[in-house]
C-alpha cells in the first residue's frame, strides 16, 4: 500500500443530503475515517444513521454532497468501490436456507476470490469467530450473535479497506457482544477503517470518535473522552427509592437541565452558572434525599448535546 | 487471535463473470431443491395439473342427459326416441307424456335437453304430412347446446331420409340434394384433448416460471440478502443472468416433463421436430422470466409480486387463443393478443405436434417469440440494472 492511501481516508462523506419526500433523513453530513479508525455513529432511532450508512456504501444515491470509499465515489460504485468495501446492514441479509460453508461460498464467488483464496480466507475467518465447529449449520438455525459473527466474516472475506456496519450488535448476547467487539479491535488495528452505528452508548463510548446525529445533523463530532471533558454542566445523583415524587420535587429547581432515572434514584444535569443556587436551593427545600455530585459520562454528553440542538 | 498474514488479490475480467454466474446459480439452484416444496411446486405441481387437467379440459359433447317427453305414445314416436338414445350422444333420463313437464324440467335447470314428440306424430308420418319435433335446449353452456341441438337436427334428418326411401323414394332426394362430406384433417376424432394438452402445456410454463422469478427477487428483498449482494461487485447483467439461467433450465425440463406425460397419457401426437419446439420454449421462457424479473424489481413484497404476476397470467392464458379462438375475439382486442407469448408459443406447439410443421412453417411465430423475447429481456435487465446497480 503506498502512502498515498494510507493517508488518504478510506472513507469520507462531504456535505451529504439525502430526503424522502419532504422529510430530511441525512442533511448535509461530512465525517472522514481514517485507516486503522473506530469510528462511532450515534443517534437516537429515526437520526438518519442507517440512511448516512446506505449512502456511504452507495446504496443509497445523495441529493447533495458526495461519499467515498478509499478516494471512489460511492454511488457510482463501480467494482474496484465495492472490492475495497465490507458493508453488514442491520437486519438479516444472509440466506437463512444455505449453511455457514454455502453462504461464505456464495459472497466469495461475488467477491471473485479464487479457491485458494478462498479457502484460506475462510479457514482464517472462521477460526477468529468461532465458527469453523459450525460450517454445516443453516444460517437461520444460528444464534443471533453467532449470525452476525457469520455476516461480519461475510463482509470481510475480500479483505476490503473499510467496514461499515449498521447496529452490529442487535439483537446479541452480552457475551457474544464482547467478543464481536474484541473482533472489531483487532481488526482495526490491523488497519482496517471501521464506521459502526449504534444507538448505544456504552458501544460509542468505546470509539476512537464518536459522531452525535440527531435529526439528520451531526451536532457533534470528537473522541469521547473530550466530548466528556469539553461537558460544561454538572452532573449529580440523587438517591431515592420514591423516584416520581423526587422528579417532581427537583423538577423546577433553578438550573436543572435534564433528569434522568437511574439506578436507585435520579441523574440530574445542572447548568454550572446555576449550580451554586440548586445547592442551595435543594438544601433549604429540606429534601429528604441524599445529594451527590457525579462524574458525567458519555450519556450524559449525548443527552445533553441533543437538548441543546433542539 | 490469529493475525491475518493472507494476501486477498481477486479475479479479474471474464474468470470473475464466470466465477460470479456460477456463484448466483449453483446458490439459486440449491436453494430451489433444498426446498422440497420448492421441488413440488416446479415439477411434480405441473405434470398433476396436466393429468388432471388434460382430463377436465374436454369439450367433447356426449352421453348429455335427455328427458324425452312423448305425447304421442305411439309405436312411432317411441321408434323415434328410441333410436335417438341408442347411440353415446343422448343419456335419456326419463320420459315424460307432456311437453309442460318437460319445459318446467329444462327452465328449473334439472335437465340440459328434453325432445318433445307432439301428438299426432305418427298420424302425420302416415298421411305423408310434414310433421314436427321440439327440442328443448338449456342455453347456459352454448358449446353444449350448439352440439346436441346439431345432433338432434342430425339424426332427425338420417331419419327421414330412412323413412322417404322405405317409401320407395330415392333417399334425400327431396331433403338434401346436395350432401355435405367433411374430412377432418390432423384431428380426425376431433379429440379436443389432442387439441388442449399443448395449450395447457404452455400456461403451465407460463405461471411456474413467472410466478417463481418474480417471487425469487422479490423475496431477496424482503429478506434483505439483495442488499448485501448489492454491495459486492457484482454487475446488474450477472445479477440478471443468475437469476433467469436457472429457471431457464428448469423451465425447459418442465416442457420436456409436460410433453413426455402428453404422449404417453393422452396420446398427443409427436408429428414435427422437437427441436423447434424447444427452440421455441427457450424464446417463450426468455420473455417470461423477463417479464418475472420486471414484476420483482418493481414489487417490494413477494406478495405484490404474486398478485401482480397473476394479474398478467390471467388475461395472458384466456387471451391466447388457448381455450377459445383468437380469431373469435373482438377487432380491438387484437393487438392485445398479439403482444401476447403465449399465444405464438400455443401455436408453435399445436403446430408442430398435431400437423408435423417445421421451422419454415412456423416462422412468424418464431419471429415474433423472438422478437419478444429479446425486447422484454434486455428491457428487464436494463430496468433491473437501473433500479438495483
Amino acid at each position: 500500500m503506498s502512502d498515498v492511501l494510507t493517508s488518504s481516508p478510506a472513507l469520507e462523506a462531504r456535505g451529504l443530503v439525502r430526503r424522502f419526500g419532504r422529510t430530511v433523513a441525512v442533511s448535509d453530513l461530512s465525517l472522514s475515517i481514517a485507516p486503522g479508525e473506530l469510528y462511532g455513529l450515534v443517534g437516537p432511532d429515526g437520526a438518519g444513521k442507517t440512511t448516512a450508512l446506505r449512502l456511504l456504501v452507495g446504496l443509497l444515491t445523495p441529493d447533495g454532497g458526495e461519499a467515498r470509499v478509499a478516494g471512489a465515489v460511492s454511488h457510482a460504485a463501480g467494482g474496484a468501490l465495492r472490492a475495497s468495501l465490507g458493508y453488514m446492514p442491520q437486519q438479516y441479509s444472509l440466506y437463512g436456507d444455505l449453511s455457514i460453508d454455502e453462504n461464505l461460498r456464495f459472497f466469495g464467488d461475488l467477491f471473485g476470490l479464487s479457491s485458494t483464496n478462498f479457502r484460506e480466507r475462510v479457514a482464517h475467518l472462521l477460526g477468529i469467530t468461532q465458527l469453523t465447529r459450525f460450517r454445516d449449520r443453516r444460517a437461520d438455525a444460528l444464534s443471533g450473535g453467532m449470525y452476525k459473527k457469520l455476516a461480519l466474516a461475510c463482509a470481510l472475506l475480500h479483505r476490503p479497506r473499510a467496514l461499515v456496519l449498521d447496529e452490529p450488535t442487535n439483537g446479541v448476547d452480552p457475551v457474544s457482544r464482547r467478543e464481536l467487539w474484541e473482533l472489531l479491535y483487532t481488526l482495526v488495528d490491523e488497519g482496517l477503517a471501521v464506521l459502526l452505528a449504534t444507538p448505544y452508548m456504552d458501544e460509542a463510548a468505546r470509539c476512537h470518535r464518536v459522531g452525535l446525529l440527531q435529526g439528520g445533523r451531526l451536532i457533534a463530532e470528537d473522541a469521547p473522552a473530550a466530548l466528556v471533558r469539553a461537558f460544561e454542566d454538572l452532573a449529580y445523583f440523587v438517591t431515592a427509592a420514591d423516584r416520581d415524587a423526587a422528579e417532581a420535587a427537583l423538577h423546577d429547581l433553578p438550573g436543572v437541565r435534564a433528569l434522568s432515572p437511574h439506578g436507585p434514584g435520579l441523574r440530574v444535569i445542572v447548568a454550572a452558572a446555576d449550580a451554586e443556587a440548586f445547592r442551595r436551593r435543594f438544601a433549604s427545600a429540606d429534601m429528604r434525599w441524599h445529594l451527590e455530585p457525579t462524574a458525567p459520562d458519555f450519556e450524559d454528553v449525548f443527552l445533553m448535546r441533543s437538548i441543546d440542538a433542539e | 487471535m490469529l493475525p491475518d498474514a493472507t494476501e486477498t488479490r481477486p479475479i479479474e475480467g471474464v474468470g470473475a463473470f464466470v466465477l460470479r454466474l456460477r456463484g448466483l446459480i449453483l446458490k439459486e439452484l440449491r436453494q430451489t431443491f433444498r426446498d422440497k416444496r420448492m421441488i413440488g411446486l416446479l415439477m411434480i405441481a405441473p405434470m398433476i395439473q396436466l393429468l388432471v387437467l388434460g382430463h377436465a379440459v374436454n369439450l367433447d359433447v356426449d352421453h348429455v342427459p335427455t328427458l324425452l317427453a312423448d305425447e304421442d305414445r305411439t309405436a312411432e314416436s317411441r321408434a323415434y326416441l328410441d333410436g335417438l338414445t341408442a347411440g353415446d350422444a343422448f343419456r335419456r333420463v326419463g320420459v315424460v307424456d307432456s311437453a309442460q313437464v318437460a319445459l318446467s324440467e329444462v327452465s328449473a335447470g334439472r335437465v340440459p335437453l328434453a325432445v318433445v314428440v307432439p301428438r299426432g306424430f305418427a298420424a302425420d308420418l302416415g298421411a305423408q304430412r310434414p310433421t314436427r319435433v321440439q327440442v328443448l335446449v338449456d342455453g347456459g353452456d352454448s358449446n353444449r347446446a350448439i352440439v346436441a341441438q346439431n345432433a338432434v337436427a342430425t339424426y332427425t334428418l338420417r331419419r327421414s331420409q330412412a323413412l322417404i326411401a322405405a317409401r320407395g323414394l330415392p333417399a334425400g332426394a327431396a331433403l338434401a340434394p346436395v350432401r355435405i362430406e367433411t374430412r377432418v384433417f390432423y384431428n380426425p376424432s376431433m379429440n379436443s384433448r389432442i387439441y388442449f394438452v399443448p395449450g395447457v402445456a404452455a400456461t403451465l410454463l407460463l405461471v411456474v416460471t413467472l410466478v417463481v422469478t418474480a417471487m425469487g427477487l422479490a423475496r431477496e428483498k424482503e429478506s434483505g440478502t439483495l442488499e448485501q449482494i448489492l454491495v459486492t461487485p457484482l454487475g446488474g447483467a450477472t445479477l440478471f443472468l443468475g437469476k433467469t439461467l436457472p429457471y431457464a433450465l428448469i423451465g425447459l425440463i418442465d416442457l420436456g416433463l409436460v410433453l413426455g406425460v402428453g404422449t404417453w397419457v393422452f396420446s398427443v401426437p409427436l408429428r414435427g421436430p422437437l427441436g423447434v419446439v424447444f427452440f421455441a420454449g427457450g424464446l417463450y421462457l426468455m420473455t417470461l422470466l423477463g417479464v418475472g424479473l420486471l414484476i420483482g424489481a418493481l414489487a417490494r413484497t413477494q406478495q405484490q409480486a404474486l398478485v401482480a404476476a397473476f394479474f398478467l397470467i390471467m388475461p395472458a392464458i384466456l387471451l391466447s387463443g388457448f381455450a377459445t379462438p383468437v380469431e373469435n375475439m373482438p377487432t380491438w382486442l387484437e393487438p392485445v393478443t398479439r403482444l401476447n407469448p403465449v399465444r405464438p408459443f400455443v401455436e408453435v406447439m399445436r403446430g408442430v405436434l398435431l400437423r408435423g410443421a417445421g421451422a419454415r412453417d412456423l416462422a412468424p411465430q418464431l419471429v415474433t417469440l423472438a422478437g419478444m423475447g429479446l425486447v422484454v429481456f434486455s428491457g428487464a435487465a436494463a430496468v433491473l440494472r437501473r433500479r438495483l446497480g
